[in-house]
C-alpha cells in the first residue's frame, strides 16, 4: 500500500469536561515537535462537562491550517455523537474505536481499529478512567502513525510543567495505547507521520494570548473587563502576565484590573481612564460590544482614547457562542447611534495580534477616539505556529496631549476641540493638571467644549470628526498584497481568513484561475484598496459572515466607477473556513457574474 | 467715588477666594433645589481648602447631572451617560488615584438605570463622593416617577403612585457602604456639614440628598414637596466635621433643642435633633431609623451610617504609590531584553 505522508485529517470526538483537551494538544505539540506542519482546531460546546466536542487535526506538508474537506482518521470516544460521526465518513477512512462504550460499528468499508479504551485505562488508574481514556488514543494513533515517544515525552513534559505525577500518569498511558496497537493491530491504512526538517524554529501561541503580550508592551494602564468566550482568555493572558511584567519588587502593579458588573460598566472604566490621560482597555465578544454601543458613541463625541478587542464569536443574539465568525465588522465601523465611524484594525496572524496589542493604544490616543481590535475565535483560541513577537518599533505614542504648563502658555488659541494643526485632531488637557479646565460631555458642544447647539458648531464638529478619522486612513495598517502580474481577479480578505487563503488560492489555481489577493487590515480602508480594486478586472470580497460586512463598506465608499466591480462572497456556518467551499463559491461568482 | 477702603476678599487655608470655586450660571427651573446644593459643594469644598483644580466633578445625564456647570469652573468634569458616571469615575480613578473625585447624580440615574453601577462602586468602596439629587421625579423628561417616588405620591395629573420605591440609603446601608447620609437641599448648614465630611472619607461617600422639583412634584401630595418635607423631616444629629487644617469647628444643636433654616424661597424648615444618641457605627440603628421614618412617613436626615475600618478601592488594586498617570512610559512598556527572553522561552518550550 502507498503511504499517504504529512496529508490528512483527524477528528477526534469526545465530551466536553473529560480532559481530552490535554490529550488532544498533547497530540498536536508532539507532531509540531517533529517538524510536521499542523493545526489544530477546538469545536467546544457552550458548556462545561458532557456537550459533545471534537478536535480537528490537520496535518500537511503544503501548510494549510484550514481544517480540510473531510476526515481521513477518527477518533470515536463519545457515545452521543457516534452515529453521527461514524456515517459522515468516507469509504475507506481509518476509525479508531473505544470498544467499552458498546456502541456498534456497522461500517463495513472502513479500516476499523477497535481498542478497549476504558479497560486499558481502568487497569492503569480506576478513579481516573475517563481522563485517562483520552491519552490512550493519543498512544494507539502514535504507534499507528509513527510519532515518536521522543515528542510525545517532551510535549507531556510540557503540558504538565514539572508536575511528577501527572508526566508519570500520562505517560504510562500513552505506552498502554501503544502497546496494545502493536500487539493487535497490523497496519491496514495509508497514514502516515514523517518527520520533517525545522528550518525555522516556531511555537505554537492563541491569538489571545499574544494580543494580551501585546496590551502588556503597549503599557497598558487599566483592564476592565466582563467574562465571555471566547475573550475571556485575552483579558486571563494579560493577568497572567502581569506579576513577571508590570509589578515591582514590593508586589504593586503598574496596571490595574478591575473585573465590571458588566460589558457597559467596562466600557464605562475604559473611558474613565482615557479621560484622566491612562490607557484603558476591554476585550469581550458580540454580545459585549452591543452593550457598549452608547459609551462607544461618547467616545467618539467627546473625543476619549480607549481601546476594545473584540474577539468575534457566532451572532446576532447568544448565537453559537463557542464558534467562529467574522460578523462583527460593520457594528464596530459604525458603533452606537448618530454618525459614526471608527478605526478598527485586523490582525490576521499572531504576530500580528501582538503587534496591533500594543499599536491600538498608540493609534487610539493620537487620534482621540475609540480603537476597535478584531479578532475571532479562531485566531484568538486555537494554537497557531508563531515565529516570535517583534519589539515595538518606535516609543509610546500619547498623542497631542499637553503635560506642562509651558506647553501650554506657548499655545495659542486653545480650544479642547479647537483644530489648531488642521488635520481635525485637538489637543488636550488632563483633569487634574489646573491647564483649560472643561466639562466633557456627550452632548453638542463648540471648540472650546462648551455645550452648544447651534448649527455650524455641530456641523462644523461633524465634519472635523469625519476629517479626523478620515485622516487616519493611511496611517493604519496597511493592506498586504500579493499580486500576481497576469491575475485579473483580485481577492479582499481579512483576519483569520489569512490561515485559509493559500490553500483557497491553490484550489483555484488547479482550475487555472490566478488570482491576486489584499488583505485588509484596518479601517477606514486604506487607499491602497482602491488602487488594488483599480488594478483587477474584477474583485471578491471573501468573508466569513451572511451578508458580505466588508464588502458593503466598500460598495458604499468606493466611488462609483468601480463599484460594480466588487462582488461578495460570503459564507459562515459557524465552523472555520474550510478552503474547498470558498474557493468553489468564488469560482461561481466569477462565472455569474461573467454571464 | 466711595472712601470706605475696600474690603477684604475672604480666602480659604490655601488662600483661594471663594469665586475660585464657582461655576457658570444655572440653566434649572428657578428655585430648584438642585441650585442650593450646587452652592453647598461650592462652599464645602472652599472651606475644606481643596485645590479646585485637584477635583474631578462626575455625573450621569439628568437636571442634577447638569449641575456641574454650575460649580467648580477651575475642575475638569465628565457628564457622562444615563446612570453610568460611577464606571467612568472607576477608570478614571484607577489612572488618577489622587484627585477628589465628586459625583453628583439624581434619582432617575442612581435608582434605575445605574442601580447596578452604583451597587458595584459600593460594592468596591471605590473612593468618592456620590450626591444623590432625590426628587423622586423625571424632571428633564417632565415628570414621569422615578424610582424613589413614594407610595401615594401623586402628580399634577395622572395617577398616584403605587409601586414601592427604592430607600438609596437603606439599600446603601445593606450594601455595606461606608458613609451613607441623607439631606435636604433647603438644610445648606447640615448638608455643608455632612459634605464636607464626606469629602474626607476614604471609600464611598453616598449622600441622598431631598431635593424637591419645583416644576413637577411640588403639589402637596407629593411626599417630596417643599410643604410635605418641611413638615416631616426628623434629623439625626448633625454630622461634626474636622477639616485636618483647623481646629474643630463644632455644629451644635443641643439634645431638646431646634434650629430653624430658611429655606431659598423665604419658607422655614425646623431641623430637631431628635437622634442625638444614634450610632453611626450601628448599621441595625440606621436602618431602623429609616424603617421607622418609613412607616410614619418622614424622612430621617444626618449622618446614618459610617464605616472607616474598610479598604477603599486603592488598596483594593494594588498599584504602585504613584498615580498610575504619572508613571513613565520607560516603566509602562518591559524591555526589549524582556522581550527576547520569553520569546526565548516560548521556542525553548
Amino acid at each position: 500500500m502507498d503511504t499517504i505522508a504529512n496529508d490528512f485529517t483527524i477528528n477526534i470526538a469526545t465530551a466536553n469536561g473529560t480532559g481530552s483537551q490535554s490529550a488532544n494538544l498533547i497530540l498536536l505539540q508532539s507532531l509540531f515537535d517533529m517538524g510536521v506542519p499542523v493545526s489544530g482546531k477546538n469545536l467546544f460546546p457552550s458548556n462545561i462537562s458532557g456537550l459533545p466536542t471534537w478536535y480537528i487535526v490537520r496535518l500537511s506538508d503544503e501548510g494549510y491550517q484550514a481544517p480540510g474537506d473531510r476526515t481521513h482518521i477518527q477518533v470515536l470516544v463519545n457515545k452521543a455523537t457516534w452515529a453521527d460521526d461514524l456515517a459522515a465518513l468516507e469509504p475507506g477512512s481509518v476509525v479508531i474505536w473505544n470498544m467499552d462504550s458498546k456502541m456498534p460499528m456497522d461500517r463495513e468499508d472502513v479500516v476499523s481499529y477497535p481498542v478497549p479504551m476504558t479497560k486499558l485505562a481502568r487497569t492503569l488508574s480506576p478513579k481516573l478512567a475517563k481522563l485517562v481514556t483520552n491519552i490512550v488514543y493519543v498512544g494507539v494513533l502514535a504507534e499507528l502513525l509513527g510519532i515518536t515517544d521522543e515528542a510525545l515525552h517532551k510535549a507531556v513534559a510540557g503540558q504538565f510543567k514539572g508536575k511528577a505525577s501527572a508526566i508519570e500518569l500520562n505517560t504510562t498511558a500513552l505506552e498502554l495505547g501503544r502497546n496494545y496497537a502493536k500487539e493487535n493491530f497490523t497496519k491496514g491504512d495509508p497514514y502516515v507521520v514523517e518527520p520533517r526538517a525545522i528550518e525555522q524554529k516556531r511555537f505554537f501561541m492563541e491569538g489571545n494570548e499574544a494580543v494580551a503580550l501585546g496590551c502588556i508592551f503597549g503599557g497598558v494602564q487599566l483592564l476592565a473587563w466582563y467574562p465571555i468566550t471566547p475573550s475571556s482568555s485575552l483579558a486571563e493572558g494579560i493577568i497572567g502576565w502581569l506579576p513577571r511584567l508590570r509589578t515591582n519588587d514590593e508586589g504593586e502593579s503598574t496596571c490595574a484590573v478591575i473585573q465590571a458588573e458588566d460589558e457597559l460598566a467596562a466600557a464605562g472604566m475604559v473611558l474613565g481612564a482615557g479621560w484622566a490621560g491612562g490607557r484603558g482597555m476591554t476585550a469581550t465578544s458580540g454580545p459585549g460590544i452591543s452593550l457598549m454601543q452608547e459609551f462607544i458613541g461618547l467616545a467618539y463625541f467627546a473625543e476619549i482614547p480607549s481601546v476594545f478587542w473584540d474577539v468575534n464569536r457566532v451572532g446576532p443574539s447568544t448565537g453559537l457562542p463557542t464558534r467562529t465568525q467574522q460578523s462583527d465588522l460593520s457594528m464596530l465601523y459604525e458603533g452606537s447611534h448618530g454618525d459614526t465611524q471608527h478605526i478598527v484594525i485586523i490582525p490576521g496572524t499572531v504576530e500580528e495580534c501582538f503587534e496591533f496589542g500594543w499599536k491600538a493604544f498608540d493609534i487610539s490616543e493620537r487620534y482621540q477616539t475609540p480603537v476597535f481590535g478584531l479578532s475571532d475565535l479562531d485566531l484568538g483560541m486555537n494554537r497557531w505556529a508563531c515565529e516570535g513577537f517583534t519589539y515595538p518599533d518606535a516609543p509610546m505614542d500619547r498623542g497631542k496631549t499637553i503635560r506642562e504648563q509651558d506647553v501650554f502658555d506657548a499655545m495659542e488659541n486653545f480650544g479642547r476641540y479647537r483644530d489648531v494643526d488642521g488635520d481635525g485632531i485637538p489637543y488636550r488637557t488632563l483633569p487634574g493638571s489646573g491647564m483649560a479646565p472643561i466639562l466633557y460631555r456627550g452632548t453638542g458642544h463648540n471648540p472650546d467644549g462648551v455645550y452648544s447647539e447651534k448649527p455650524h458648531d455641530y456641523f462644523a464638529l461633524m465634519k472635523r470628526l469625519k476629517d479626523k478619522i478620515n485622516g487616519a486612513r493611511d496611517h493604519l495598517p496597511e493592506p498586504l498584497l500579493r499580486e500576481e502580474i497576469e491575475g485579473d481577479v483580485g481577492v479582499i480578505y481579512y483576519g483569520s481568513m489569512e490561515n485559509t487563503i493559500q490553500e483557497i488560492d491553490d484550489i483555484l489555481e488547479a482550475t487555472g484561475l490566478k488570482v491576486s489577493q489584499c488583505r485588509v487590515r484596518s479601517l477606514p480602508l486604506h487607499s491602497e484598496v482602491e488602487s488594488f480594486i483599480r488594478r483587477h478586472r474584477m474583485t471578491i470580497v471573501l468573508e466569513i459572515n451572511r451578508d458580505g460586512q466588508l464588502w458593503g463598506i466598500l460598495r458604499r465608499e468606493l466611488p462609483n466607477d468601480i463599484v460594480g466591480n466588487v462582488h461578495s462572497v460570503a459564507y459562515s456556518d459557524g465552523m472555520p473556513p474550510r478552503a474547498r467551499i470558498y474557493a468553489e463559491k468564488i469560482l461561481e461568482t466569477i462565472k455569474e457574474v461573467s454571464q | 467715588m466711595s472712601d470706605k477702603p475696600a474690603r477684604a476678599i475672604k480666602l480659604n487655608v490655601i488662600n483661594e477666594p471663594k469665586d475660585s470655586y464657582t461655576g457658570g450660571p444655572s440653566s434649572l427651573c428657578p428655585g430648584c433645589g438642585h441650585d442650593q446644593i450646587s452652592n453647598v459643594i461650592v462652599n464645602a469644598a472652599w472651606e475644606n481648602g481643596i485645590k479646585p483644580h485637584r477635583i474631578a466633578k462626575m455625573s450621569g445625564i439628568g437636571c442634577s447631572s447638569k449641575t456641574p456647570a454650575y460649580y467648580l469652573g477651575q475642575s475638569h468634569g465628565f457628564n457622562t451617560v444615563h446612570g453610568r458616571m460611577p464606571s467612568v469615575t472607576t477608570g478614571a480613578y484607577a489612572i488618577n488615584k489622587d484627585l477628589l473625585y465628586l459625583g453628583v447624580s439624581g434619582d432617575g440615574d442612581s435608582a434605575s438605570i445605574g442601580i447596578g453601577q452604583l451597587i458595584h462602586a459600593i460594592r468596591r468602596n471605590m473612593d468618592m463622593v456620590y450626591i444623590v439629587e432625590n426628587n423622586g421625579v423625571y424632571g428633564l423628561t417632565k415628570g414621569q416617577y422615578s424610582a424613589t417616588a413614594d407610595v401615594g405620591s401623586k402628580k399634577k395629573k395622572g395617577k398616584a403612585n403605587e409601586t414601592q420605591p427604592i430607600d438609596l440609603c437603606a439599600l446603601a446601608i445593606n450594601l455595606g457602604c461606608t458613609f451613607v447620609a441623607r439631606s435636604f437641599s433647603g438644610s445648606k448648614k447640615q448638608l455643608t456639614s455632612l459634605l464636607k465630611a464626606a469629602m474626607s472619607h476614604k471609600g464611598f461617600a453616598l449622600i441622598d440628598v431631598i431635593s424637591p422639583c419645583v416644576t413637577f412634584n411640588n403639589n402637596d401630595e407629593s411626599m417630596r414637596s417643599y410643604q410635605y418635607v418641611k413638615d416631616n423631616e426628623i434629623t439625626l444629629h448633625m454630622a461634626d466635621y474636622i477639616p485636618h487644617f483647623e481646629p474643630m469647628a463644632e455644629v451644635e444643636v443641643p439634645e431638646g433643642h431646634y434650629t430653624d433654616i430658611t429655606l431659598h424661597d423665604g419658607s422655614t424648615i425646623r431641623l430637631e435633633t431628635i437622634s442625638a444618641n444614634h450610632d453611626p457605627g450601628d448599621s441595625m440603628a440606621a436602618l431602623t431609623a429609616l424603617h421607622e421614618a418609613e412607616v410614619g412617613k418622614k424622612h430621617v436626615t444626618g449622618l446614618l451610617y459610617f464605616d472607616a475600618s474598610k479598604p477603599s478601592l486603592a488598596e483594593d488594586l494594588g498599584l504602585v504609590e504613584t498615580p498610575l498617570l504619572d508613571v513613565s512610559d520607560e516603566e509602562l512598556r518591559p524591555s526589549k531584553a524582556m522581550l527576547d527572553t520569553i520569546n526565548q522561552e516560548f521556542l525553548n518550550q
